[in-house]
């Protein structure tokens, strides 16, 4: 039950220890696979004619393998009747959709009973309890629910026992967006964070624009909330320490949230994408606190230092220099952020620089990506995009239906917007909010799955045509949490190309992704050296693996 | 009876201009000199003018034409008594009204401008040069969809005036609408090539439509023709200097917001954008000095809010290792609140 | 000039469209129809043939159609008609249309009240002897084509958009063979183009033919359905070039035979597919559930769905799907012959239940035998009322059961929320005529908003009533023009809310009634509300649109927005 694949590979690797650079950035592609797929979610946002600003924040799409049989099944979380926020019917539920292998997936929503209940918004899956099965976790307006998986295509409501109803101190249910699973204490457990976005309801709502083209109202209106972070007890129980560990002091209007261990330290650091607000950049006290840096870090505010409605955030290494950045999405006008890290504790407020500034500019996104699409080791980002306004069209620089948004990483820490080039999968105008990334049939190529209000769900399939390799990267945590969440891998390939990618479902927009860690390798088809951190401390490597494959790793036993 | 008749008809002849019509004949040439005088073209409406002055004495007109020259060329005085001759022999014409209050306009006298276009307006609503004049005002009073109105008329009605097409784009340019603005800034500078500010203008709609070399190239047409005058634009390099920021070309953009620096030192703004400029350059010394200047410069219009200058001071002094300040900055940045944005989106 | 707005315009030249809201007292007692077939130009008589065999699709026929042929905002009627019978047919032999009288008919709404015969000049006189008429623009050019169903298997016509219909049967593969009755255009895939069902009565021919009745001079009758062998329907699968692929067996449907005339289609449990309800003959009805794969299931008696209340099959004839509680739910409506009631099917979130005694529909109906019929709001009141065209399937039922009639006049039953009301006598003179009704189709003939009849009787002419729009409720028509959907929209749901207490919904069908087709706009009545606060519109493609704050009285058009 040790490691599994140590594959034997001696042969000589003078093989043309060619630089990877030297492959022409490749051609990235998308196609649109839901019609065939069986995948008919629509995500209902319940709207009224007055818009009210809760019909914008919805919904989040979750990838996961939930009866572990090799393929991603995918997860939505939809709205309910407005203004009585219940789910009364089908077209409010929530759906979980099984892979059957061949491209097509069937709904299983029934018999797995998560249709849900109250306004959903995003969703969160990892196995809580170690048991090997992958749970969900919804954030919901007026309900969050934790489903623990059975084992056998059922899932049970464990939200009250387990303690994670996402209410505040004084038990004010508020409005969750993102979850993340992280272990932040390292003691092999996964805890769980959820952003709170604003005191908001129907009896405070505020009406704004013109009556028939009302607006979503500025976020400005309305308080902030406080973030939740909940302990695992190892029990099946959590313990709400957002206090005591300083993550309630501090009031935003969180959306979305991604992990990192931005400072190396071996603590898992969470970032929260705030709307209208500072973003918080919480650095991991060594499991025993959280300091809030983000202006010191300056990832609070952009460039011009003013905030942007911080929507969507992705938290990984584009530059491959070992150090996660970010890559934050945000409304028409403002520019997507992109903190690129400097490994010293400070981020560089990329946008411009990075060449996503004039293009970004016109786009408003949601769920967010930093993700090799075309395997050639460099991680691209990809963007999720709409207003969030309905009636976003009166102004004529805004647009409600917009096509999301793939940029390719041209590698010297620039990237180029290649929709226009990415195939008339990616060019579909809709209200796209949440997005999930994964490798949705085995592929090796990373594919999206993309909610969108009022249209169905796109299944983008990553199509691109090179002939690069990779290696999907599964990891089975012993001491610690069984998923491996937090685990730091750096990879290195057969030309010495170096890049490095960690263990997270956490990121993009309400949404959750991939366990597994996805490499692109270029020409390389094999791996010199594959070196795990996992969050237990224990550093393992593997050598001379091959690449092609969707590689299981067990954690070893301490030395 | 029949006299009756022919009496009334008489009398109605009478109230007519007495003959002969004292402009008789000088009308196509007085057409091409007003057209002349609005595109700016002085020298060439004056050379027009002469012979028609000297065969046409007491035609009103020349006088008005007169009165245009003499402000073009910077005569205020001169220009206004003419104009105040010429409104007292034709007091129904909007025209003399618009073209004086246009005078008080250029002198900042705004109350007489205002009461001089609404006298234009009252006297010929469909006068283009009174509409232009009254819709910049009005857009100027805050009403800016009756002023984008009247613009839109005067345009209509005569799209050779330059200063309503740039007067209209301008009022695009504040309602985020860099289309419409774009389409009249290129019709105001392809009239008026060495129109600066329509450059300017230009340029900075060209920018959000991602337009990036045609933005490049009205940044460059604008800065060669920036001289002072009317038409000067003393923020063309600081907006160049931005833009080329964006495009990373730092060394280009810091010499464009020296220039900016040392155009409108009063500016908050240059200096904090050239602050950020040295920062990315890794010049930490220069742009702590540009921040403090930023910082000790008053900024009535909130352009650059307080809340910037902390957050670039506190990354300035962390970056210099000044921890103490860093911390300060970043103390004070936390508890600056964020700016109420716009009440919906 | 767009669509709408030419409609528009049209529309204002009709005083009719002027409202008259409030003007009228409801005790006023001017008829709610007006028969204005004489007025119309419509002098269509349906000939049957009949033989003293006593064949029975001489009993059985014929449906009718409303559709805008010709794209110009008015809805057309398209009549089918039976063909020549020998006394006895001879063996091998077949029925003769080629007698004008025998003829399908096409007229053209002049717009003025009128219609012109054009039956000629389009080319749809017809072969065999024709049973029933399904409408949709399968091919998404614009065009509605047409669908008829014949003794003998199915021609379809495509409309060529200048006046002309061709006869693409061969080449569509749409043919089949048997006794082809109700049929109707669904996507049933959701791939943007509309597919074709088309259920058959009967395992029936002119050699099966048995003698049934008493063997005495006037008392041979048509034989019970029990007679002869229940038959598979047919499902052809659009392939987007001009073909269809037979799929009857891979989609399931094979599997399920009946003894079928109505079909209805909805999406009964709201899953987002359209699901397809078949009225069957003295059998079981049947239920026919997407199962979201191309393929369907038999769901009626898990559905409660297949037999009334008492567990007994009936005489299932015309049936309709409709929202008569206004709760989003759409029940089936399913009439029968005399003695056995019509049926209502209450629907509770996908389940049915058989309602018709307990909100009283029994007592209303037991004495009558019902063919077309469909959920109309006839008074615009915002809430679905009943209209049925009657008559007994037995031309001597009267010598053996003299309580009943063969020649029947229509049925109209109000919606009063908690029950029904029959208010046919209100309907006036027209609604007091006796038909041997068979087809009826439903649709705003003359665009002033209220819903006009269309009836097809067996062996004797046609009937057109005009709905007099006496109640000055508000309305509003939905035209929807689909992109990413099928052209003609079917099949997609329309959620309308009025004011906060009326919401409705619809579905986008040209089927229901019997054998008929009727007008693809989806019709709403809004009481006294002018305005409608929101429209929501779920598209077969699965875009979702909204649209608010829409103006009363107007035939609005709709497009899918590009997805």
């Amino acid at each position: 039950m040790r490691l599994v694949v140590a594959v034997t590979l001696a042969l000589a690797l003078a093989v043309s220890s060619f630089p990877i650079q030297a492959a022409e950035p490749s051609h990235i592609q998308f196609e649109n696979r839901q019609k065939r797929s069986g995948v008919w979610f629509v995500l209902d946002n319940g709207t009224l004619p007055d818009k009210p600003m809760i019909d914008g924040i919805p919904g989040g799409v979750a990838l996961l393998d939930y009866d572990d049989d090799g393929y991603l099944d995918i997860f939505f979380t939809n709205g309910a009747r407005l203004p009585e926020l219940v789910k009364d019917g089908p077209n409010f539920y929530n759906r979980l959709y099984h892979n059957n292998h061949d491209g097509t997936f069937t709904d299983v929503t029934d018999p797995a009973g998560v249709r849900g209940e109250g306004y959903s918004i995003g969703a969160a899956a990892a196995d809580y309890d170690n048991d090997g099965r992958t749970d969900i976790y919804v954030t919901g307006f007026n309900r969050n629910i934790l489903y623990h998986n059975n084992g056998d295509g059922t899932f049970t409501d464990v939200t009250a026992k387990a303690g994670v109803a996402g209410l505040s101190p004084t038990g004010q249910k508020l409005w969750g967006v993102s979850a993340a699973w992280v272990d932040y204490d390292n003691d092999g457990k996964l805890d769980l964070f959820v952003s709170n976005y604003l005191d908001w309801s129907f009896a405070t709502s505020r009406v704004c624009g013109a009556p028939g083209k009302r607006l979503s109202c500025s976020p400005t209106f309305y308080k902030g909330e406080p973030n939740i972070l909940y302990h695992n007890n190892g029990d099946g129980t959590f313990t709400d320490v957002s206090e005591v560990m300083g993550i309630s002091a501090h009031i935003g209007k969180g959306m979305g949230v991604a992990i990192a261990d931005y400072n190396g330290d071996g603590w898992m650091d969470v970032f929260v994408a705030n709307d209208n607000d500072r973003n918080f950049l919480f650095k991991n006290r060594a499991g025993h606190g959280f300091d809030e840096v983000g202006v010191e870090a300056f990832v609070a505010y952009t460039e011009n230092g003013v905030p942007v409605s911080s929507m969507g955030v992705d938290f990984r290494d584009w530059m491959n220099d070992g150090w996660p950045s970010l890559f934050v999405t945000a409304l028409g006008g403002e520019t997507f952020p992109l903190f690129r890290s400097e490994g010293n504790g400070f981020f560089s407020a990329d946008t411009y620089a990075a060449g996503i500034g004039f293009r970004s500019f016109k786009m408003s996104g949601w769920g967010a990506g930093i993700q090799d699409f075309d395997n050639d080791g460099y991680k691209d980002l990809f963007s999720a995009n709409s207003h969030v306004s309905e009636n976003a069209d009166v102004d004529p620089q805004q647009h409600y239906r917009q096509a999301n948004a793939v940029f390719r990483n041209l590698r010297q820490g620039t990237f180029r917007d290649v929709t226009d080039e990415a195939g008339a999968g990616i060019e579909i105008r809709a209200a796209h909010r949440g997005c999930a990334f994964g490798d949705l049939n085995n592929d090796g190529k990373i594919d999206v799955v993309v909610s969108a209000i009022g249209s169905p769900a796109e299944l983008l399939y990553n199509t691109s045509p090179d002939n690069n390799h990779w290696i999907l990267i599964q990891t089975v945590g012993v001491e610690s949490n069984r998923d491996g969440i937090g685990t730091r891998i750096k990879l290195t390939g057969a030309s010495g190309f170096v890049q490095y990618n960690h263990v997270t479902t956490a990121g993009s927009y309400a949404s959750s992704s991939d366990p597994r860690v996805h490499f692109g390798l270029g020409t390389d088809t094999t791996i010199k050296e594959i070196e795990l951190k996992w969050p237990s401390g224990t550093v393992q490597v593997l050598r001379n693996v091959k690449a092609d494959q969707i590689l299981k790793i067990i954690e070893e036993p301490k030395p | 009876m029949r006299e009756v008749v022919v009496s009334v008809l008489f009398a109605l002849a009478s109230a007519w201009p007495a003959f002969p019509e004292p402009c008789s004949g000088a009308q196509p040439q007085l057409a091409r000199i007003s057209a002349d005088l609005t595109l700016g073209n002085v020298s060439a409406a004056e050379a027009r003018l002469q012979p028609i002055a000297a065969s046409h004495p007491d035609c009103p007109e020349v006088l008005l034409a007169r009165a245009r020259i003499e402000e073009a060329k910077g005569n205020v005085e001169a220009a206004a008594n003419l104009y105040v001759q010429y409104t007292d022999l034709k007091p129904q014409d909007s025209r003399g009204f618009a073209y004086f209050g246009r005078l008080f306009l250029d002198q900042h006298d705004y109350a007489r401008a205002d009461a001089l276009s609404a006298a234009a307006m009252e006297k010929n609503a469909d006068d283009p040069a009174a509409l232009g004049l009254r819709g910049q005002l009005l857009a100027m009073k805050g009403q800016r969809q009756e002023g984008q109105r009247l613009l839109e008329k005067a345009c209509g009605l005569d799209p050779n005036d330059p200063e309503a097409q740039y007067q209209l784009g301008v009022i695009f340019d504040r309602d985020k609408n860099p289309t419409m603005a774009v389409e009249h800034f290129r019709r105001a500078t392809a009239l008026t090539p060495n129109d600066a500010r329509g450059w300017d203008y230009l340029a900075l709609n060209l920018e959000p439509l991602g337009e990036l070399d045609a933005a490049e190239q009205a940044y460059r047409k604008g800065l060669s023709v920036n001289q002072h005058g009317s038409l000067f634009d003393g923020f063309l390099d600081y907006n160049y200097g931005r833009f080329l920021a964006k495009r990373n070309q730092l060394v280009a953009a810091k010499q464009h917001l020296d220039r900016a620096t040392e155009m409108a030192p009063q500016v908050r703004a240059v200096w904090y954008e050239r602050a950020k400029l040295n920062l990315r350059l890794k010049n930490y010394q220069q742009a702590r000095a540009d921040a403090e200047k930023a910082a000790s410069t008053l900024d009535s219009a909130h352009v650059i809010l307080d809340l910037q200058i902390y957050a670039l001071l506190g990354q300035v002094y962390a970056r210099l290792g000044d921890t103490e300040r860093a911390r300060k900055y970043a103390e004070l940045t936390r508890q600056t609140p964020p700016p109420v944005r716009g009440e919906q989106r | 000039m767009d669509r709408r707005s030419f409609l528009l315009r049209l529309l204002a030249t009709i005083p009719a469209v002027k409202r008259l809201a409030g003007t009228l007292p409801t005790q006023a007692t001017p008829p709610l129809f007006e028969d204005v077939t004489a007025r119309s130009g419509i002098r269509f008589k349906h000939a049957a043939s009949r033989t003293s065999q006593k064949y029975l699709p001489e009993s059985m026929g014929a449906g009718v159609a409303m559709f805008d042929y010709d794209n110009d905002g008015w809805l057309d009627l398209f009549f089918v008609n039976g063909a020549r019978i020998p006394d006895p047919m001879p063996r091998g032999a077949s029925p003769d249309k080629s007698d004008p009288r025998f003829w399908n008919r096409l007229y053209r709404n002049n717009h003025d009240g009128t219609f012109r015969d054009v039956t000629e000049a389009a080319g749809l006189e017809g072969r065999l002897y024709g049973m029933g008429v399904a409408t949709g623009d399968y091919d998404n050019d614009g065009n509605v084509d047409l669908l008829v169903t014949n003794l003998g298997g199915n021609i379809l016509y495509h409309n060529n958009g200048d006046g002309t219909f061709t006869d693409v049967t061969a080449k569509a593969g749409v043919g089949g063979s048997g006794w082809c009755t109700g049929a109707c255009f669904v996507d049933y895939d959701r791939d943007g183009r509309l597919d074709l069902i088309v259920t058959r009565y009967l395992e029936w021919d002119f050699s099966s033919n048995v003698f049934c009745g008493e063997h005495k001079p006037g008392y041979r009758a048509y034989c019970h359905p029990d007679q002869f062998n229940a038959i598979s329907y047919l499902v052809f699968h659009n392939n987007g070039d001009g073909t269809f692929t037979d799929v009857s067996k891979k989609c399931g449907l094979a599997g399920s035979p009946g003894k079928a005339l109505g079909v209805a289609i909805h999406d009964f449990d709201a899953d987002g597919w359209p699901d397809v309800f078949v009225a069957n003959d003295s059998v079981a009805e049947q239920l026919f559930h997407n199962n979201h794969d191309g393929t369907f299931s038999e769901v009626a008696l898990l559905a409660g769905l297949a037999y009334d209340q008492n567990g007994r099959a009936f005489a299932g004839m015309g049936a309709d799907f409709g929202d008569y509680q206004n709760n989003g739910w759409p029940a089936v409506f399913v009439n029968a012959l005399a003695n056995q009631q019509y049926k209502l099917f209450r629907n509770d979130k996908g389940k049915f239940e058989d309602v018709t005694d307990a909100i009283g529909l029994g007592a209303l109906t037991i004495s009558h035998s019902g063919w077309g019929a469909k959920w109309i709001d006839f008074d615009n009141d915002g809430w679905l009322d009943l209209f049925v065209a009657q008559g007994h399937v037995m031309d001597n039922i009267e010598l053996t059961e003299p309580r009943l009639h063969y020649r029947e006049p229509a049925l109209l039953l109000k919606n009063e929320q908690n029950g029904f009301r029959n208010v046919s006598a209100q309907g006036g003179p027209a609604l007091m005529v006796p038909m041997a009704a068979r087809g009826a189709a439903f649709g705003d003939l003359d665009n002033d908003g209220f819903v006009d009849v269309a009836i097809n009787s067996n062996d004797s002419s046609a009937l057109i009533l005009r709905n007099s729009g006496k109640s000055g409720n508000h309305w509003l028509t939905l035209q929807l023009i689909g992109s990413a959907s099928n052209r003609d929209a079917i099949g997609s749901k329309i959620r309308l809310i009025a004011d906060r207490a009326l919401q409705q919904t619809a579905f986008v069908s040209t089927a229901g009634s019997y054998i008929s087709a009727s007008d693809k706009r989806a019709h709403f009545g809004l009481g006294s509300s002018n305005k409608v606060q929101l429209i929501e519109i779920t598209w077969p493609s699965g875009i979702m649109q909204r649209l608010e704050s829409v103006a009363a009285d107007q035939i609005l058009t709709v497009r899918e927005p590009s997805g």
